[in-house]
């Protein structure tokens, strides 16, 4: 009897079971893998067969700076929101609940607001004329406009903001995981508060940290929205010179390339990031 | 003590003042743009000189605003429906299926989810641009449905997962058909997870740009991309006014999705 009700659904000949995922299959298989498959191709074969676009890609001085800086934002970004979110999801595994949900709610309204409604409003803050700069003044820590925007300071804030729920929400899953007994005992052998943070905690946490902020990673590598609107135009990144090079100059070939080489980072970075979650899962089964 | 709240000492002011201030950071931006909708500034001066209305009126009385909004909802709603529907069948068989390569095909269908969106959305304007269906509702909803899949998935696997099957056997053993034994027991029981799937699946194509701004025409414009286009432009604050009204949208959306889930849990 077990499984009768979905082996009769099942179509004949597919695999027991895989029948009812047929039209996600479908839906997939024709409007995600052959449109990027089709793009791949395009990148040896536009505007004639060979890896001319890669030649330039690699060759040029410019591409070769985006790609460096796309590495240098991403890097930056993810070692601030590591930062940031550590110790905020540590006290929101252990705070009482009634304060931990006024944190969680915001937390999740920033969350799903609207992403370009988040990068107006910092937009606006940062400008030179803007809240930040004008309140920075009037306490006389600066005397002058700070550059904020359009330069690596204002991609920073704005990827930082939107990155930090991703980071966060997990890490207080890690750190809620962890049995408080072991730092008790830690605290009972004569270690000092920061021995324990460094020889127990942050060791313990770390399969979470290294989990969330390799996704932060990969998430910032090819972030296309906040870079464009915050970022300056010396420092631009790999998303939005692909979409230029497609866009404004037409140039398929070179565009492929581009998005050839991050795709294949993005999903190597992404392979070694289900490796560690599945660790961690098992570890967390025993 | 580290991890027990009440004897972390000083360290605790320090922990729960930083975390404060993140929650703070966290929280700017959001009431910062619905102050700001009501600054009377058009150079978004800020505390504004007076306060107005104004920009609400110039949103609500210019009909290409509208029209985004409009285009953006239909869109969401049918990519969220599809999405969902499609990703209730596959979970089924993501979870309940007894072939080979059952992980792979649940990885294949959520790279959607980790793929960077220029590649997905250059690779699918090229792809509809050749098909025709460049700059259609149609080609929309597809491009929206494929990124918001994963949404649908993730928590409707998760709930199936969570249901044990044989209560499902025991209907069909007291009689049920297959299907009716789905309807009536199963789809009832992993509700929440289809009720969050259909959320996050509306709020993956609502929210979209990237993809959005290749597929645009000047007749289909989403709101991401009518904000776009005015964010490029100038920092109008009529944008403000339509940030605001999406905060609020939001904080909607979140009211509901708590009350509703408070409900389908009992």
């Amino acid at each position: 009897m077990q499984e009768s009700s979905f082996r009769r659904g099942s179509i004949a000949g597919l695999p027991a079971g895989s029948g009812s995922a047929l039209p996600a299959i479908i839906l997939v298989g024709l409007f995600f893998i052959v449109p990027v498959v089709a793009l791949l191709l395009r990148s040896v074969t536009d505007p004639e067969p060979g890896l001319q676009n890669y030649a330039a890609l690699f060759g040029s001085d410019t591409y070769v700076r985006v790609f460096l800086n796309t590495f240098l934002v991403a890097s930056v970004v993810t070692a601030v929101t590591i930062l940031v979110a550590f110790p905020v999801a540590w006290m929101l595994a252990i705070m009482p609940p009634a304060m931990g949900s006024i944190v969680f709610g915001i937390i999740i309204l920033s969350m799903w607001t609207n992403l370009l409604t988040r990068t107006y409003a910092w937009m606006v803050l940062l400008q030179r004329t803007g809240v930040i700069n004008r309140a920075l003044m009037g306490l006389g820590i600066i005397h002058e406009p700070l550059p904020l925007i359009n330069n690596l300071a204002g991609v920073t804030i704005g990827m930082v903001y939107i990155m930090l729920p991703f980071m966060i929400l997990p890490l207080v899953g890690t750190l809620r995981a962890i049995d408080p007994m072991t730092l008790r005992a830690a605290a009972l052998c004569g270690a000092s508060p920061f021995d324990a943070f460094r020889r127990v905690l942050l060791p313990l946490s770390l399969p979470g940290i290294a989990a969330g902020g390799l996704m932060v990673f990969v998430m910032s590598l090819g972030y296309f929205v906040t870079p464009a609107l915050l970022g300056g135009t010396s420092n631009m990144m790999l998303a939005e010179m692909i979409a230029q090079t497609v866009q404004s100059l037409l140039n398929w070939g070179l565009g492929s390339a581009a998005a050839f080489v991050l795709l294949v980072v993005t999903m190597a970075l992404y392979a070694i990031q289900l490796r560690l979650v599945g660790a961690r899962r098992a570890g967390g089964g025993l | 003590m580290l991890l027990d709240y009440d004897r972390l000492g000083w360290l605790r002011v320090a922990l729960v003042g930083f975390t404060a201030a993140v929650a703070a950071f966290l929280l700017l931006p959001v009431v910062f743009i619905v102050l700001l909708s009501f600054g009377s500034s058009r150079w978004l001066a800020f505390p504004p000189p007076g306060w107005t209305l104004k920009w609400y009126q110039q949103l609500l009385a210019d009909p290409t605003w509208i029209d985004a909004a409009l285009t953006s909802a239909k869109i969401a709603a049918m990519a969220a429906i599809s999405a969902v529907i499609i990703g209730l069948f596959a979970s089924f068989s993501l979870v309940r299926g007894e072939f080979r390569g059952r992980q792979l095909l649940r990885g294949l269908l959520l790279t959607p989810m980790v793929l960077p969106v220029v590649v997905f959305a250059i690779a699918v304007y090229a792809f509809f641009l050749r098909i025709g269906l460049a700059g259609t509702t149609i080609g929309f909803v597809i491009a929206h449905t494929i990124l918001a899949l994963p949404f649908a998935i993730i928590p409707i696997t998760a709930a199936l997962e969570g249901f044990d099957k044989s209560i499902e056997d025991a209907a069909i053993v007291c009689g049920a058909s297959p299907l009716q034994a789905k309807l009536r027991i199963t789809l009832p029981s992993i509700r929440i997870g289809i009720f969050s799937a259909a959320i996050f699946a509306f709020l993956a194509s609502w929210d979209e740009v990237v993809v959005a701004i290749f597929m645009a025409s000047p007749t289909l414009q989403t709101l991401p991309v009518k904000i776009w286009g005015s964010l490029r432009a100038d920092l109008s604050p009529v944008v403000a006014a339509a940030s605001s009204l999406l905060v609020g949208l939001t904080l909607c959306l979140m009211i509901v999705t708590a009350l509703l889930r408070r409900k389908l849990s009992r």
